[in-house]
């Protein structure tokens, strides 16, 4: 057994939340007063309503065959979660329905600019984009061909 | 989208973001919600207060700084052992006038009692995800029919195998799931113990572990230290992640709901 104390070395430990994390953990939490009682609440445009999708779909488990696919049994280096949730963000906000946590964040910033007239750049993008959102993220796909090519 | 209730969106309301007992202080050099934040007061009402600070009411509320201050403001109380009752995002009431005599006179009891509960105790929550590659090819290893339809797969052009990836995708969903209970459920056995509550979500092929513990004060290393050895014991399979000390998000209902003969918490 290892004798000198050790210093939080697996544990991921960060002192502030993030916001992925703050969406996670606040979202649909907490008490809500005006089932309680009635108050002069004030309406307000909320923003925060779309975060919280959470729909399971065939995206869903065409990201998980392509992770699968683009493994390779031989490589013993190891990607991260992280790097993953990396190349999926960068299929940003038009994938309504991939779900999971990571894409909350994405769908924030969205309704944002939804909602400041921003983020209408979708159009040029090809007409199966329902049909094969694998293909949408760029580097996603430069990754896969370089493993391809170290095969 | 839009919560329509009363008044015209100008000038200004009461952000209210929980309520503490009345002898807490008002969290230092922590900025609210609202863009310039305004300070975080409090407002008292005999034995409770509510946590409260200005909003200006000429933009939508729900950014991510919004739901980012929301959460500052809450978890600092608890870093500060200020028992606290967090109220969902968004609660907005006219004024301080109302907050004191529609939302704490009313409660007070309530409220009280909740915080009794609380007092103490501050919520840590784990959450978990799987080094991906580590844990497909496992996976792939241990289950033949996977492995023989990623194969397939791998064989047919892009188009031609949409069907069969999506069964081939399924069927990885189905066992990261199968995975993440077994170990959401180690993860229980060894952390529920060290709380005085806890809450876990059922597991999903994108997130095995998402647990919340209500830890008294006084066990807090003793908690972390038994996550760190968890996180240890998995080392390259699956990742945690402790963030904590937080205000009770997913407590405070039960706690709330209980003083009311609602169903007991389980």
């Amino acid at each position: 057994m290892t004798v000198a104390p050790r210093p939080s070395h697996y544990l991921d430990r960060p002192s502030s939340s993030g916001l992925v994390d703050v969406i996670d953990l606040i979202l649909d939490k907490g008490l809500v007063i005006d089932i309680y009682v009635r108050v002069s609440l004030v309406g307000i445009e909320l923003l925060t309503i779309d975060a919280r999708i959470v729909v399971a779909s065939v995206d869903t488990y065409l990201r998980f065959a392509e992770a699968v696919n683009r493994l390779d049994l031989r490589d013993d280096k190891s990607e991260g979660l992280p790097e993953l949730m990396d190349d999926m963000q960068e299929g940003g906000a038009r994938h309504k329905t991939r779900g999971a946590l990571e894409g909350a964040k994405d769908t924030v910033s969205g309704v944002v600019d939804r909602v400041r007239g921003h983020g209408d750049d979708d159009s040029d993008d090809d007409e199966e984009e329902e049909e094969q959102p694998q293909e949408r993220p760029k580097r996603r796909r430069s990754a896969a061909a370089r493993k391809e090519r170290a095969e | 989208m839009t919560d329509t209730d009363s008044p015209a969106p100008d000038g200004s309301a009461c952000y209210v973001y929980g309520v503490v007992p009345a002898e807490a202080h008002a969290p230092r050099g922590v900025e609210g919600v609202g863009d310039p934040p305004s300070p975080v007061a409090l407002v008292r009402h005999r034995q409770v207060a509510a946590v409260v600070s200005e909003i200006d009411l000429g933009r939508p509320l729900g950014t991510p700084g919004d739901l980012l201050a929301h959460s500052r403001v809450l978890d600092s109380l608890a870093a500060h052992r200020t028992a606290v009752l967090p109220f969902r995002f968004g609660a907005l009431v006219r004024d301080r006038e109302s907050v004191t005599a529609e939302l704490l006179a009313p409660q007070q009891e309530r409220f009280l009692a909740g915080l009794g509960d609380l007092a103490g105790h501050a919520q840590f929550s784990v959450r978990g995800s799987y080094r991906q590659d580590r844990v497909l090819r496992a996976i792939v290893d241990e289950r033949p029919d996977i492995a023989r339809l990623r194969d397939q797969v791998a064989a047919l052009p892009e188009d031609a195998a949409r069907l069969q990836r999506i069964q081939l995708g399924e069927l990885v969903s189905q066992e990261l799931t199968t995975l993440g209970a077994q170990d959401a459920e180690l993860l229980m056995r060894t952390l529920a113990p060290l709380a005085a509550r806890a809450s876990s979500a059922d597991a999903t092929a994108d997130r095995p572990v998402n647990a919340s513990f209500l830890v008294p004060h006084s066990g807090w290393q003793e908690f972390e230290r038994a996550a760190e050895e968890l996180a240890a014991d998995w080392d390259g399979w699956l990742e945690l992640r402790l963030l904590g000390p937080l205000a009770p998000y997913d407590f405070a209902s039960q706690v709330v709901d209980v003083q009311e003969g609602g169903p007991p918490w389980d």
